[in-house]
């Protein structure tokens, strides 16, 4: 039993099956030296041509120079393409591709300047590592040039052990003769390049496969070898019958070591490398000259071009230049081939350059070539299976193929087909079987795809998907976080802040007593006069008071009877009764001014409520014992009020959510207020007049921003409503303190009140005018809050409108310092947002979405309300 | 008497030792989920554009497991339509014209247009638009499924939908086949009358 390098010394062949003996026309090019043509005008150098991405390494305008790379990549699939001749590049733009579509692809026009000058070449040397040698031939460009134009440097990189090189001089297509005359004018030359690949890849044989009908080829090959420095029985040229397709890698290989290439492998895997022997010589002129691959040997040839033969034609050069200079003459339907007469494709147009892989042009006559005749049907007379060279069935494939079974034709292995066009030669029908099976491999290309994009996008739904609920688990330990750090702040500031939390709900609650009282002030004006005899400017106690008086409201009203109270008591309770209330509903989302505001005018209340208890005291000796006690339990409480720090926030919460309730049960109080307050001081109604007044003025504006709705807005500002709600407490806490002071100010309540209004408005915009210029964010927030807020108190208006009705009279009998106040605070309010629209049209925009939203909200809250109230 | 007793306890016994088998197995073999939802969600395309009223691929082919149609999926034409009504052992129905006639798109942003809002990446189910608050957004057409997702939340509408072009890597042999036209055969009692 002989070993396969035995068998390969002895030049043993094996049979490969199918092919077919076309007619040799080869005798049309092979008998003239390869020349040279003129310069043409213009290179048409497709970038990039092998490989995917790489970045231009020129511009338009740029001079080149022979030689000069355009392109540069990264990846190993790439390959550099060089300038064809020297000349400025003019172009960069999509031209019509050396493909069967023809399709635009990019290329690089360049001007040729007729100097055809070399750029500087660095020759290699002999001391050159492999590693080096691979790089220089990687730089080079060199592809296959059989035709499918594979990355060269890749095949001369082995991955596994290579036994066996088999250098391709088949050359198999009928009319080309590129090879041929390549290997007998350049024997020397392609010995050498071989030489280069024996050191790269050390394989124990090579063996330069020939066919048959190429005598001279053959004769030099042998006399290149026998002369080469190559060791002794390493290299050998083997001889090869004549048959269409030997020169297929896979056909090559079985007719020279009998061993088939595995479906879907590759020879590499068999420890065989082919190379062409054109590839042979560029390595040989890269690696020892550091020549660019810009030239190939390409063969002209068919019966209408009058000089055939074989020429030197630099890559990009296109064929309408090539077929110029070679005296074609063009019939009527004429076809240009690329490639040879059995795998070539006919061009839709000869605007298109020469490529590395492109060795054939084919131009033949009518007679050569013929019409295409009529397809017929498929008599299954298995002719085509015979010739298959890859054992597939052919006709099988048609059938599935024509019904577009796609699944099915691949199913009989339809990749494995090399579209060497045996079938369609034999097939008595004239049934075009490549064309039906390039449609097939196309589309199930197609749907390869597919697949591999759905899956894809796939991955990435699955992984946004994690990614969103990881952001999610984030934010929620996040805010968990902050809410802990904030309660540890809380415990550790004034008790005072807990303290005036307490006493808000109270007011609150005093005012929903005062409703069920309905509309008997008198009794609660008892009972809060009563209650606030207590307070000694502590807030914490007149927290505790102000609860205290919700529950004593109905004692109070059955004990005491008194009628006689002073107007001014009545008034200031009404304040007292309304206003928490304005300020609760609004501190849901209300600026921080308002609620400095709300907290001043509730102190005022409170003490407005003082002073009306002294006048009221004798009356009402029984109310005052009633209040000692709660009193006294209040202060115990806020002893305790650790605890409540922590209920604060929650309190805070809370107060946004009953606003609207409360709204219910203001309006009707407010509807009450103006009678009472019409004798009354008119400070007391101004707090509440200047909200109206704010709210009717500020009603236009958002009307007139609303629009479409958006749900993930209105959460935003939800959001940003409740952080108010909880920013706000900590401002009541300081504002309480400043307010505390005041009472020891003023005996006379009237003029103090004034003040404190005019306080109020200048502490507002104060307030706002720092905020502004701190954060733009923040201000384009607060500005929308603002608008927010004047839409929902448009909502509100809704309700009361009686209330608006009656207040502007009131506006009018009031002091002027109140409406000063109302103004103060509406240029506060408007401020921000007029700022703001030149600034950011963006911001505005965010900012329009979160108002809206609020506007949406408030809607819906009126509407809850208006129902509550009936 | 006693053949009889011990054929009744032989039986009895082999019940028993299968049925223990049978419970065995049972655990052991458990299969999660139901395996057709997998199956049925490799056919679909995998766009998550929601047009089939489901919030995703997924959703959608455990709705088509429960009972749902089959001709709900625009992206993925007749073809995914037929693959989906041959595994549920369904009869294929036909998507609406307006599916049929469905070509892929991307969707590509007119750059100098885009106010780098964020929405349409936010939109994206498969994360392929790329870009930042206030700045520039870019569509990674590899990644692109054209599920149309980001065009309705421009506020600019810079997003178009643009049909993918024929390139070297896509092209179909078939694009230069002759165009067959059908030629309608008149009945001969028309032609009388």
């Amino acid at each position: 039993m002989l070993t396969l390098l035995d068998q390969l010394d002895k030049g043993t062949l094996w049979r490969s099956p199918g092919g077919i003996h076309p007619p040799e026309v080869k005798f049309l090019s092979n008998t003239t030296p390869i020349s040279q043509l003129p310069l043409a005008q213009e290179y048409l150098v497709p970038v990039p041509q092998v490989g995917e991405n790489c970045t231009l390494a020129v511009k338009v305008g740029d001079k080149v120079l022979k030689g000069t790379p355009l392109t540069q990549g990264t990846s190993i699939w790439h390959l550099p393409v060089h300038a064809p001749t020297s000349g400025t590049v003019v172009a960069i733009e999509p031209r019509a591709s050396n493909h069967a579509s023809a399709l635009p692809v990019n290329t690089c026009v360049i001007a040729a300047d007729g100097e055809d000058r070399w750029c500087e070449l660095t020759p290699g040397s002999i001391e050159l590592s492999n590693h080096e040698i691979i790089a220089k031939i990687h730089g080079a460009g060199i592809a296959g040039m059989g035709g499918a134009a594979f990355p060269s440097h890749i095949k001369l990189n082995p991955v596994s052990e290579i036994e066996l090189v088999i250098i391709n001089g088949v050359e198999c297509e009928p009319y080309i003769s590129a090879d041929d005359r390549l290997m007998r004018e350049y024997s020397q030359d392609i010995l050498a390049g071989i030489g280069i690949i024996h050191r790269l890849l050390a394989p124990k044989r090579i063996v330069i496969a020939i066919e048959d009908n190429k005598p001279e080829a053959i004769k030099a090959m042998q006399q290149a070898v026998s002369h080469s420095t190559l060791p002794t029985g390493s290299t050998r040229v083997t001889v090869i019958p004549t048959k269409y397709p030997s020169g297929g890698e896979k056909q090559l290989i079985q007719i020279i070591t009998g061993r088939e290439v595995p479906s879907g492998s590759i020879p590499a895997k068999l420890g065989i490398v082919v190379h062409n022997v054109g590839t042979a010589f560029a390595i040989h002129q890269a690696v020892t000259q550091g020549k660019p691959l810009i030239e190939r040997v390409v063969t002209v040839t068919g019966q209408n071009v009058g000089k055939p033969g074989n020429y030197w034609l630099p890559i990009g050069t296109p064929v309408e230049h090539v077929l110029k200079h070679t005296e074609f003459h063009a019939e009527a339907d004429q076809k240009v081939i690329i490639g040879g007469p059995m795998m070539g494709h006919a061009l839709p147009t000869i605007q298109v350059p020469i490529l590395k892989g492109t060795n054939c042009i084919l131009v033949p006559s009518s007679q050569e070539i013929g019409t295409t005749p009529e397809e017929k049907a498929c008599i299954r007379c298995g002719e085509c299976a015979n010739a298959c060279p890859a054992l597939l069935l052919p006709q099988q494939l048609f059938w599935h193929a024509k019904a577009e079974e796609y699944d099915k034709a691949a199913s009989y292995n339809l990749k494995d087909c090399i579209e060497c066009g045996c079938c369609s030669y034999v097939c008595p029908s004239d049934i075009p079987l490549v064309e039906y099976y390039r449609i097939a491999k196309s589309a199930l290309k197609q749907a390869a795809d597919e697949k591999h994009q759905a899956e894809r996008a796939k991955l990435r739904f699955e992984a946004r998907i994690q990614r969103l609920e990881e952001e999610k688990l984030a934010r929620e330990a996040k805010a968990k976080e902050a809410a802990a750090r904030r309660q540890a702040t809380m415990t550790s500031t004034d008790k005072n802040a807990v303290a005036e939390a307490m006493a808000r709900i109270a007011a609150k609650k005093a005012a929903a007593a005062e409703t069920t009282a309905d509309n008997t002030p008198v009794e609660v004006v008892a009972a809060d006069a009563s209650s606030t005899e207590a307070p000694k400017g502590k807030a914490a106690v007149a927290a505790a008071i102000a609860r205290a008086k919700a529950k004593k409201a109905a004692a109070a009203a059955q004990g005491a009877d008194e009628a006689e109270s002073s107007q001014q008591a009545v008034s200031s309770v009404q304040t007292a009764s309304s206003e928490p209330s304005e300020p609760t509903e609004q501190s849901e989302s209300l600026s921080q001014k308002d609620k400095v505001a709300a907290a001043i005018a509730r102190a005022k209340a409170k003490k407005a409520a003082l002073k009306a208890d002294s006048d009221a005291n004798g009356d009402t000796d029984i109310a005052t014992d009633n209040t000692d006690k709660p009193a006294t339990e209040t202060t115990a409480n806020a002893e305790v009020d650790d605890k409540k720090a922590k209920v604060a926030a929650a309190v805070a919460r809370a107060k946004a959510k009953k606003a609207a309730a409360q709204q219910a049960e203001s309006s009707e109080v407010t509807e009450v207020l103006p009678e009472h307050t019409a004798d009354a001081k008119p400070e007391s109604t101004n707090d509440s007049d200047d909200e109206s007044g704010n709210k009717s003025s500020l009603d236009a504006e958002p009307s007139a921003s609303l629009s479409p709705e958006d749900e993930k807005k209105a959460k935003v500002a939800a959001a940003v409503a409740r952080a108010k709600a909880k920013k706000a407490a900590a401002q009541q806490a300081e504002s309480s303190e400043v307010t505390e002071v005041l009472p020891e100010h003023t005996a006379d309540a009237k003029p103090e009140l004034n003040d404190e209004s005019g306080n109020k408005s200048d502490s507002a915009t104060d307030l706002n005018a720092p905020l502004s210029p701190e954060d733009e964010k923040k201000a384009k927030v607060a500005a929308a809050v603002a608008r927010a807020k004047a839409k929902k108190a448009a909502a509100q208006q809704v309700e009361s409108t009686e209330v608006a009705e009656v207040q502007p009279e009131l506006v009018a009998d009031a002091k002027p310092e109140s409406t000063n106040v109302s103004g103060n605070e509406l240029s506060s309010a408007t401020e921000p947002s007029a700022s703001l629209s030149p600034e950011d049209e963006k911001k505005a925009k965010v900012a329009a979405a979160v108002a809206r939203a609020k506007a949406k909200k408030a809607a819906r809250e009126a509407n809850a309300n208006s129902d509550a109230n009936e | 008497m006693s053949t009889m007793l011990i054929a009744v306890i032989l039986l009895t016994l082999l019940a028993l030792f299968f049925g223990v088998l049978l419970g065995f197995a049972a655990l052991k073999f458990k299969v999660e989920g139901n395996p057709i939802v997998d199956e049925l969600e490799a056919i679909l395309p995998q766009t998550q554009c929601g047009q089939c009223g489901y919030p995703g691929c997924r959703p959608y082919a455990e709705a088509i497991a429960n009972g749902d149609k089959v001709n709900k999926c625009p992206p993925g034409g007749t073809a995914t339509m037929e693959k989906l009504a041959s595994l549920m052992g369904v009869e294929p129905e036909p998507l609406n014209a307006e599916a049929q006639s469905q070509v892929k798109k991307v969707a590509y942003i007119r750059e100098d247009e885009c106010i780098g809002c964020t929405k349409c990446i936010q939109a994206c189910p498969v994360d392929a638009i790329i870009g930042a608050g206030k700045l520039m957004h870019t569509v990674l057409t590899a990644d692109c499924t054209g599920c149309d997702l980001c065009v309705e939340p421009c506020p600019v509408d810079c997003i178009d939908m643009i049909p993918v072009g024929q390139n070297l890597k896509n092209w179909n042999w078939r694009l230069n086949a002759i165009p067959v036209t059908l030629i309608q055969e008149t009945p001969h009692e028309e032609k009388r009358g």
